[in-house]
């Protein structure tokens, strides 16, 4: 028997590892690695209030602080009985654009690119090809101002508040913003340019099962109670009340993560899914950028997620641009927050994270202290489908070279873009 | 004088203050033209271990005995070693009521198995290794990292703020929200730093930042009494990002 270990994965957030053993050919174990320290958030928000929740379980990640702080807001809206106003779901979709644009600038220039490249790291990509890693930080940046203007800071944001925004931004800060974003529309085209001319990765094919949320307006991260779950031809429903038929996790030795399947079969979640579900969306410039990255949908190769996070950057452009436009047609609002009439309740929220489906699911007391928390990460309902992809690449692997075999899973490892600080953080057992 | 040797790391925690490097994005290609990153896990794949190092960025909260070994092991080879965030400085949000029972907690995710994970409440570094100089905030301040870098260049050990969040939410001018509104505003006690963000959005300070030095803590709890609200949960609140014991 040999064993393949990657002791400690690189460029990805948080610290997770990959080992596969091999009995000559066949592949007979696979596993990735969580062993990110527990942090226990969930069990240790019992007591807390209402408004203690979201500026806790923020601090669960910080890439998907934006999406973490909104989707518990609006679980704990959803146990209160509390509507938003329209310009706050606006505001907050803005919010989660701009976490998108942050977090697949990063992850598709600072963590994946280096691959392609046979580069070490970002910096090093830098020094020979300096214009590639400032086109990423660029729309890095421009994610991180969305989310400063709106949310007050671009990592744990702390404007939004539970019914609303502390003070919401200014028509100036809103005509900055869309300057900013028109800059940012060529910027996506040389993005496109710069993912079809790397080198293709062709080196994992899977029948691969994808659940993503339904947009009922075809593109929002933040509205929707159902998830759509695709499997070659078939498709089934899953209500947001019925989020546990998505998470039969089961707790495995080897991870702090517990890991998911829907009726047996691991899933997928993140960009690639999204597209997947919801490919109305792939209409006019995205549809010619999607021809050009030569992605077929539904796609059977897992590094198609680095595509599919190309294209999301554009939609994520156009869509940020056209709240804005919204915004400053109705005219911003000094609107305040609604006041909050806690319950005994439970409510629960689902949204579109950078990395997929995030679910957070409260029950409060009538005084509306938290008696119990679940929280339910992408990165979570991916572990199973990441190992199994990492099992077929090892498959279909046909030189046995283990620097070869190492550098393709840990590549697949990252187009999954996983945040491993989120994945520790799971439901409790039922 | 050749480039002083840094590396960048994370213990449990949510990667934040790291993340604030790399949001650094006008800045970052300078930086590293003026420290060499020897090891950045989060950014790099050519880390090298072994590398003795002038500068040690550590965030991260211990969790694990594989977090205090490396932590450790960090120290053995740093001159300087930087508490970045809050987490690192006073324990954080996973620190919050941490005489719970640990086994239970456990348990009660986990299932059986979950007692046998390496699991322990959280400690900030400096319950384990000796800190040369401590970066709070929830995430860090990009501004302060930056000035930090700076002061370690030229030797000299970076100043943080000793004032409370108030000092600098009144040179904002902004009305007091507990004073005058009656809100649960930590500010009094919490290290500035922020330059009162939260108060400034008309949001009260939850601490992120961790205590002042010389916050008066007994007489902010009677303040918030005599607001009306009980001492309990105003304690527990107190202590969201930083354990009693640690302060």
């Amino acid at each position: 028997m040999s064993t393949i270990v990657i002791e400690h994965l690189a460029r990805v957030e948080g610290h997770g590892g990959i080992t596969v053993e091999l009995e000559g050919d066949t592949v007979t174990n696979v596993h990735f690695d969580i062993f990110e320290g527990a942090r226990l958030l969930e069990p240790l928000l019992r007591g807390k209030r209402y408004d203690e929740v979201a500026p806790i379980l923020s601090r669960i990640c910080s890439i998907c602080s934006a999406a973490h702080t909104l989707t518990s807001l609006k679980a704990t809206e959803n146990a209160f009985g509390i509507r938003v106003s329209p310009q706050t779901e606006l505001l907050r979709e803005l919010m989660f654009r701009g976490e998108s644009i942050e977090s697949h600038a990063l992850h598709l220039f600072l963590l994946a690119l280096p691959d392609y490249l046979n580069y070490p790291s970002a910096i090093a990509v830098a020094a020979d090809k300096p214009a590639a890693v400032l086109l990423g930080l660029r729309l890095k940046k421009l994610g991180n101002t969305i989310q400063e203007v709106v949310g007050g800071r671009a990592i744990h944001p702390v404007n939004a508040v539970l019914g609303g925004f502390g003070r919401v931004p200014s028509f100036d800060h809103l005509i900055s913003l869309r300057s900013a974003l028109l800059q940012a529309v060529s910027d996506c085209d040389t993005v496109i340019d710069l993912i079809a001319a790397l080198p293709a990765t062709d080196f994992c094919h899977s029948d691969t099962t994808f659940a993503a949320l339904r947009s009922p307006n075809l593109d929002s991260y933040y509205a929707g109670d159902e998830v759509m779950v695709v499997s070659g031809g078939n498709r089934a429903i899953v209500n947001a009340a019925e989020y546990r038929t998505l998470t039969n996790e089961k707790a495995v030795p080897h991870s702090h993560a517990k890991h998911s399947t829907f009726r047996g079969s691991p899933f997928m979640v993140g960009s690639l899914a999204r597209l997947t579900v919801n490919p109305r969306r792939l209409t006019g410039k995205l549809a010619v950028a999607m021809k050009r990255l030569k992605l077929q949908l539904p796609a059977d190769n897992p590094m198609d997620n680095n595509k599919a996070q190309a294209l999301e950057l554009i939609n994520d452009v156009e869509r940020a641009l056209e709240i804005i436009e919204q915004l400053l047609r109705d005219g911003i609002k000094d609107e305040r927050a609604i006041p909050v009439h806690p319950r005994a309740a439970t409510g629960s929220a689902i949204t579109e994270a950078p990395r997929g489906l995030l679910i957070h699911s409260y029950t409060y007391d009538d005084e509306g202290r938290i008696v119990s928390a679940d929280v339910i990460t992408p990165t979570a309902l991916n572990a199973a489908s990441i190992e199994l992809h990492f099992r077929r690449a090892v498959e279909q692997c046909a030189e046995r070279d283990e620097a070869v075999i190492s550098k393709r899973l840990q590549m697949i490892a990252r187009a999954y873009d996983p945040c491993i600080s989120c994945s520790v953080h799971l439901v409790r057992k039922s | 004088m050749s480039k002083p040797k840094v590396g960048i790391f994370g213990l449990t925690g949510c990667a934040g203050d790291q993340l604030v490097i790399l949001n650094c994005e006008d800045q970052l290609l300078d930086l590293v033209a003026l420290i060499d990153i020897r090891d950045f896990l989060m950014a790099s794949s050519d880390g090298q271990p072994a590398c003795a190092l002038d500068i040690a960025f550590v965030e991260g909260a211990v969790l694990t005995t594989r977090d205090a070994e490396t932590l450790r092991a960090i120290r053995q080879r740093s001159k300087v070693l930087v508490a970045l965030g809050t987490c690192a400085v006073w324990g954080g949000v996973a620190a919050m009521d941490r005489g719970t029972d640990r086994g239970k907690l456990l348990e009660e995710v986990y299932g059986e198995r979950g007692r046998e994970y390496d699991s322990y409440a959280a400690q900030a570094l400096h319950e384990i290794v000796k800190v040369d100089c401590n970066m709070a905030g929830c995430p860090i301040e990009k501004e302060h990292f930056l000035a930090a870098v700076a002061a370690l260049l030229n030797g000299d050990p970076p100043v943080y703020p000793e004032y409370p969040v108030c000092t600098e939410c009144r040179m904002r001018e902004n009305n007091c929200l507990l004073i005058e509104r009656g809100e649960i505003c930590c500010g009094p006690i919490t290290a500035a730093g922020c330059d009162a963000r939260c108060p400034d959005l008309r949001i009260p300070c939850i601490g992120c930042r961790g205590p002042v030095a010389d916050g008066n803590a007994a007489s902010i709890l009677s303040m918030f009494e005599q607001k009306g609200f009980d001492r309990q949960s105003i304690a527990r609140r107190l202590r969201t990002f930083a354990p009693q014991e640690v302060s």
